[in-house]
Formats: structure tokens, C-alpha cells, sequence
């Protein structure tokens, strides 16, 4: 009993910590969120709509696209960092001359801010002043002008993305195939199993816990996606790249629509939570109940 | 007594007048700050020239007579408003100053989030600086008043949208000649839009013709900032004789011809094909070009021609640091439809935006008597001159006179004069409460044109009909 209290009291300050700056903005956010709300309306005051923002969001066309071009995102973008994380962590873990600076260069996109990627990538991107669509041009003869082609706006954000994380995915795996043991691997070796197998039946398997942590961490984050894209293409051309964290940005701030705005975040962090679980259930739920 | 020494003794008799003048203005910023000393005021507002010379000058300064510190934000537009308007909207008094850009003072005054200066120094006239007078603005200053003449906001920036060329390129001799055999005409300055059309044509052609990165016009026509929304509605539409955005407030709110709105009329239609057209000529990066964007390609020497804030007129103009086209800069009038000109001169039309902001106190404010005094202080005309130096602006009309005014004037072209003498053709943004609101609820479809997944023709209707679909929405239209 006495231990049960001390508990409580260590855990306190998280708790209240976690209440004021998690639970209860939630609690609000899903309050206005069945409410109509734009302070620059004509009646400024909150006025209780029942599930009429949902119900309009399901008909809103700005949405439904914004969504559709985030998941296509999110797919490519954390996708191609998993793969690529994994192999750089590969190449990491063996030795070659210089292997040290080449890590420290390699993680330093992730201590920037995103609006600072963001920025970086307008400068190298821009039609006729980056160095990007310059080289492009010399080499390929390929004419990248991302405030024109919604392709090429799309691809550009993905890459940067890809840029901006991939460090972070090379660093969490490198940190899985470190702990590995070896005996397993020298078994396997002993008993003649391939490279592919060894990947596939030992490798995979063990790092598995890592890389679904890491897929976690890095769908969220995409999902939200804003800073960067913002500052590198506003969302456009068109709505190529309104991703929902865009489109919810410009609904709740310069739209102040903030009952509106609430309901769209409320359904954002639904499907997030669902992709979630799915990942869950596709991934680690199976191989508990093999257990 | 010989005229030498008449004028030396005036000039010392009004050398002697202007420091006494001086004396008692610092006795009373002393005497006024005293009742404040250790209040800290707290500003925001947008990272611009101006808006540094009042963090970097003018607020010092302040400190040293009044006591009074002042910390002064600046930051990106979009953030300025959002720190702003949350600030205000939640009443949690963090901001003593706000900017306030002219469009946005409708929104700001229909939640009363500001304070009625005229008011607050009629109820307390012991903080009314000897040097402030409302009189000494000139007429941008009321945009800031309500209809009964409260003034909300010490204008501190006021700009034209204006019309800047290579004089180098427009008086060349063999450019000259090439265009003359072509269009039959000189080359000079567009007075419509076939004219202008034709030089931005001629100076592309000529750009590709010599291998030269240059082209004939800027556009800023970016495809996802609301840049380039602005530039049609605010600097194209009004030369074509499309006022308002075409929303006849007057007439619910109407935006759709059959409503009585302009917002699709052959006029806007045609206005936008128009732009279109230029911002295909215009160089590669003009679809990610915002209002900086557009300066930094003038100042880089890509365009002969183009629609420029004025903010940046003076360092495209004058600083060789940032422009190569130093010395080589002409100001004009914007080229206008028949008939529009006639209108703006009789005040029922516009041919371009004036643009500007000024300073206002939050009611939300823990300390608006010491921001009264700051926001005077800003507004003296004795630290005008040195400020539109440092950033080309004018809100005080006795600035214009000043001497390294205009010696300013005379290397920008006669900016200056065109803003004094011609200011009253431009106008700011109409006086509508939901700029923000109504912008980005259509600007998506107006992506979508420049894009070129909506016609434009198409896309002006259903811009026309979505605005009035949203303004019913905010409860404006009936």
C-alpha cells in the first residue's frame, strides 16, 4: 500500500503534466469540433452544431483530396526511408575509412527544424536560382519547375522528407543490429543458410520490434507533415501538396475556422490511430499469438 | 543690415526656436514616461524596414527619454497574425502594440480589439505629446478610423503597388530603334495594357534572342501563397475597372454578375487571361514568386518591367548590396483600361493598391497608457524624415519636404512624388471584415487556374459563386 502511494506520487507530475498539455487541449479541441465556430463571422460566437462539421467533411472535397495526397505521402515517403535507413545501417555497421564523419554528416539533417529544411530546399529548388533544377537541366534536360507540375512538387516533398528522416531510421536500426547476438547469426552460417535467408528467418525477426517502433514514430510524424512543405510550396501547385497538417493549418489559422478546423484534426488523429492499429495488427499481433 | 546677416540670424533665431522646440518635447517624453519607468512595453509586428527602424531606432530612443523599455517582435506575416489575433482573441494582454495591416483593421474593429487613440487621448490629455497632432498624417491614416473619426492605428507604413522599369534597357538606343521598327511606336513606360503587353513580349524575345536571362515582366503567380491572389484582385482587377475584388458589398454582398456582383464579369475575365498571359512570358520562378520574390527578381536584373511593392522600391533603387540595377530603376503609373483613370481621378475607382500598416494598442492591453505614449512618440514628424531613409515610407505629409527625402526622391525616380501627387488614384483593400476568411476559402480554385486545371473563365464563376456561397456561411450575405 505504501508502495502504491509512492508510485502515485512519483507518476504525479507526469500526470498533471500529461493532463494539461494532452488530455485536456483534447478535450477542448473535440468540444469545438461540434461546435460553428469563426470568430470573423458575422456572429463571432461559438454555436453548437451538433456533428454537422463531420457530416460536411465528409462531402468536403478539400479534404478528401488533402487526405488522399497525405496517405500517398506518407506511403512513399516512409517506405523509402526504411528501406534506405535499413541500408545505410547495414553499411554502418561495417568498417570502411572515414565511416565516422560520414555518420555525423549523415545525421545532420535531423537536428535541423523543419522550417529550416523547408527553406533550404525552396533555395534549391527554385526554377532558374536553385541548384536543383539547374543540374537537372544540365544533365538530363528535364525542366523542374515545382510551382508548375503537381508531379514534381509531390516527388520533391517526398524527397525532402526522405532527406530530412532517413537519419533518424539508420539510427534506430543501427541501434537494433548492434544489440543482435551473434551466436544465431554463426549457426546459421554453420548450416549454410544464404544471405537472403539469413535476412529473411534471423535478421528481419530480431530487429522486427525496432523497425515497427521506428515505422510508428515515422508514419505519425509524416502524417503531420507541415513546416516544411508549407515553406517549400504553400500546398500548391494547386493542392498537389495540401497535406492534411496544411490543410488543417489553413483552415484553423488564417481561415480561423476553428470549429470547422477541430473536426478535421479530431478525424486526422482517428486515422492516424487506425493506420496505427493496422500496422499493429499486421504486424506484431501475429507474432504474439504464434507465441 | 545685409541679407547675409538677416538670413544668418533667422536661421539662428529658428536654429534656437527648433531646439527649445526639441527641449520641451524631451521634457515632456520625460515627464509623461516617469509615472511608467520599468513597464515593458511588448510589440509584434512583420519583419520589414520599417518595422526594424522602430525596433532599432525608434524604441531606444524611446527608452532613453521615458524609462519606458520596449521589446519589439518581429517576425513573418504569417506568424505576426497569428500571434496577434490569438493574443486578442483570448484577451491574455501578452502585446501592448500590434501591427496592423490596413486590410486587416475591418476585422480588428468589428471585435473591438483595438483602442480608440483619438478617445484614450481625449480622456486623458496629460499623455498628449506637444508635436502629435492627427492633422500631420496624410489621408492613409484613415483607413485606421472608425466612421466617427476615432483613429485606431498610427499609420507607420504606406506604400504604393507601382509600376518600375529598366530605365538602362527603355533608353537604349538599339532596344529602342528594334522596338519602334517593330510596334511603330517609341519605347516608353505602358499606358495600357496592350502596351504593356507588347514591351513584355518585346523584352522576352529580346532576352532569348541575345541568350540573356532576361525577360519582360515580373508576376508574382505563386502557385500555393495567397501572393498571388492578391496581385490579381488588388493591382490587376483595378486596372481592368474591377473594384472590391468584385463584391458589391452595397448589394448583399453580391460577387456573381447575375447578383449584381463584378467578381465574373467580362471585365474580370478578361483581366485574369491577361495576367495569365504575362505570367507565361514572365522568368521560370514566377510561379513560386510571393511580393519579396518579384523585388528580388527586378533587383536582380531578369526584367525590364514589373508591379512592385514600394517598400522595396528604395533598396532596388539605391543599394547596391542587394540590386544590380542601381541607378537604373523608373517609376510609372500602372497601364489602366479606358476609363479607369477617369474614375480613380473622380474617387469612384482605383488603379492599384495602396498598401501599409500602422500601430495599434490591444483594449487587451495591461499598459495602454504607456503604448499611447509610444505609438505618439513613432508619430512625430521630427523622426519621419530619417525613417523613410532607412525604408521608403510616408505617413507624416511634412516628410515629403525634407531634404534627404528628396534627395532620396530624385535617386528613386520620383517615388515620392508619384506617392504624394498620385496616391490618391491607388487604394487599400476594401473595407471588408473577412479578408482572410473569404481568401482562403477560394484561393484553392484560384490555384487551380494557375495551375491550369480550371479555366480561367470557369474558374472566375465558380470563384464568384463560392464566394458568395462562404459569405452566406460567415453570415454576411443574406
Amino acid at each position: 500500500m505504501r508502495s502504491n502511494k509512492l508510485g502515485w506520487m512519483l507518476l504525479a507530475p507526469t500526470l498533471v503534466i500529461l493532463g494539461l498539455f494532452g488530455v485536456v487541449p483534447f478535450i477542448y479541441v473535440l468540444w469545438v469540433s461540434f461546435h460553428q465556430w469563426n470568430p470573423f463571422a458575422a456572429n463571432p460566437e461559438m454555436i453548437a452544431n451538433g456533428a454537422d462539421n463531420f457530416r460536411q467533411l465528409v462531402f468536403d472535397t478539400g479534404f478528401l483530396s488533402s487526405l488522399s495526397v497525405t496517405l500517398a505521402f506518407v506511403f512513399f515517403a516512409v517506405t523509402s526511408e526504411l528501406i534506405l535507413g535499413y541500408a545505410l545501417a547495414q553499411a554502418f555497421m561495417k568498417d570502411f575509412p572515414g565511416k565516422a564523419f560520414f555518420r555525423t554528416i549523415h545525421t545532420l539533417p535531423l537536428i535541423m527544424a523543419p522550417i529550416i529544411v523547408g527553406s533550404i530546399w525552396k533555395l534549391m529548388t527554385t526554377p532558374s536560382i536553385g541548384i536543383i533544377p539547374d543540374l537537372l537541366d544540365s544533365w538530363f534536360g528535364y525542366d523542374l519547375n515545382i510551382g508548375q507540375s503537381a508531379v514534381a512538387a509531390f516527388v520533391t516533398t517526398v524527397v525532402m522528407d526522405i532527406w530530412h528522416w532517413t537519419p533518424l531510421v539508420t539510427l534506430s536500426l543501427i541501434a537494433a543490429l548492434v544489440a543482435l547476438p551473434a551466436d544465431p547469426f554463426e549457426q546459421a552460417q554453420i548450416d549454410g543458410a544464404s544471405k537472403r535467408q539469413i535476412f529473411w528467418h534471423i535478421t528481419l525477426p530480431m530487429i522486427r520490434p525496432a523497425i515497427v517502433a521506428t515505422v510508428f514514430i515515422r508514419l505519425m510524424d509524416a502524417l503531420r507533415v507541415v513546416d516544411e512543405v508549407l515553406m517549400l510550396t504553400g500546398g500548391g501547385p494547386g493542392s498537389a501538396t495540401r497535406y492534411i497538417g496544411v490543410h488543417i493549418f489553413r483552415e484553423v489559422f488564417p481561415r480561423t475556422n476553428y470549429g470547422y478546423g477541430s473536426a478535421v484534426s479530431v478525424v486526422v488523429l482517428y486515422i492516424t490511430i487506425l493506420v496505427c492499429w493496422l500496422l499493429y495488427v499486421g504486424l506484431i499481433a501475429p507474432r504474439n499469438n504464434k507465441a | 543690415m545685409s541679407i547675409g546677416y538677416r538670413i544668418s540670424a533667422s536661421a539662428l533665431a529658428l536654429g534656437l526656436a527648433a531646439s527649445a522646440a526639441f527641449a520641451q518635447t524631451d521634457d515632456f517624453w520625460r515627464q509623461a514616461g516617469a509615472q511608467f519607468e520599468g513597464v515593458t512595453l511588448h510589440g509584434v509586428t512583420e519583419s520589414t524596414p520599417p518595422s526594424n527602424y522602430i525596433k532599432d531606432v525608434l524604441a531606444p530612443q524611446f527608452t532613453e527619454l521615458t524609462g519606458i523599455n520596449v521589446e519589439i517582435e518581429t517576425t513573418s506575416w504569417d506568424q505576426m497574425y497569428d500571434k496577434a489575433i490569438k493574443d486578442m482573441e483570448a484577451g491574455t494582454g501578452i502585446y501592448d502594440m500590434v501591427y496592423i495591416e490596413q486590410d486587416i483593421i475591418y476585422s480588428y474593429l468589428s471585435r473591438d480589439f483595438l483602442v480608440n487613440i483619438s478617445q484614450a487621448l481625449a480622456d486623458k490629455p496629460e499623455l498628449k505629446a506637444p508635436n502629435f497632432d492627427e492633422a500631420n498624417f496624410t489621408t492613409f491614416a484613415d483607413y485606421f478610423r472608425d466612421e466617427d473619426g476615432g483613429l485606431y492605428g498610427i499609420p507607420m507604413e504606406a506604400f504604393i503597388k507601382l509600376y518600375l522599369y529598366r530605365t538602362d534597357l527603355f533608353a537604349d538606343p538599339e532596344v529602342q530603334a528594334a522596338f519602334k521598327e517593330q510596334f511603330g511606336r517609341d519605347l516608353a513606360p505602358a499606358k495600357t495594357h496592350e502596351e504593356y503587353t507588347q514591351i513584355a513580349e518585346f523584352f522576352t524575345k529580346l532576352g532569348q534572342d541575345r541568350g540573356e536571362d532576361l525577360w519582360g515582366t515580373t508576376a508574382q503567380a505563386h502557385t500555393g501563397h495567397p501572393a498571388s491572389w492578391y496581385e490579381y484582385v488588388e493591382s490587376v482587377a483595378p486596372t481592368f475597372g474591377v473594384y472590391n475584388w468584385g463584391i458589391n458589398a452595397e448589394n448583399n454582398f453580391a460577387a456573381t454578375v447575375e447578383n449584381g456582383g463584378s467578381m465574373n464579369s467580362p471585365e474580370a475575365k478578361e483581366a485574369l487571361r491577361w495576367w495569365l498571359h504575362l505570367r507565361d512570358i514572365a522568368p521560370p520562378e514566377s510561379s513560386a514568386s510571393t511580393w519579396s520574390e518579384t523585388a528580388t527578381t527586378f533587383a536582380a536584373g531578369r526584367v525590364a518591367q514589373g508591379l512592385i511593392y514600394g517598400e522595396n522600391a528604395a533598396w532596388i533603387a539605391s543599394d547596391e548590396n542587394q540590386s544590380r540595377v542601381v541607378g537604373n530603376v523608373g517609376v510609372a503609373l500602372p497601364p489602366v483600361a479606358e476609363g479607369v483613370m477617369e474614375a480613380a481621378e473622380s474617387g469612384e475607382g482605383y488603379i492599384g493598391y495602396y498598401d501599409g500598416g500602422a500601430f495599434g494598442i490591444p483594449v487587451s492591453s495591461q499598459n495602454q497608457d504607456a503604448a499611447v505614449l509610444f505609438a505618439q512618440f513613432i508619430a512625430q514628424p521630427e523622426v519621419q524624415a530619417q525613417w523613410a531613409v532607412a525604408a521608403p515610407r510616408i505617413t507624416v505629409s511634412s516628410t515629403y519636404d525634407a531634404p534627404e527625402v528628396q534627395e532620396l526622391n530624385t535617386s528613386l525616380g520620383g517615388y515620392f512624388d508619384l506617392l504624394r501627387d498620385q496616391g490618391k488614384l491607388f487604394a487599400g483593400a476594401p473595407p471588408f471584415p473577412f479578408h482572410a476568411q473569404l481568401r482562403e476559402a477560394i484561393s484553392p480554385i484560384f490555384y487551380q487556374i494557375l495551375t491550369g486545371d480550371i479555366e480561367p473563365d470557369a474558374g472566375l464563376d465558380q470563384m464568384a459563386a463560392k464566394t458568395e456561397e462562404e459569405l452566406t456561411a460567415l453570415g454576411y450575405r443574406k
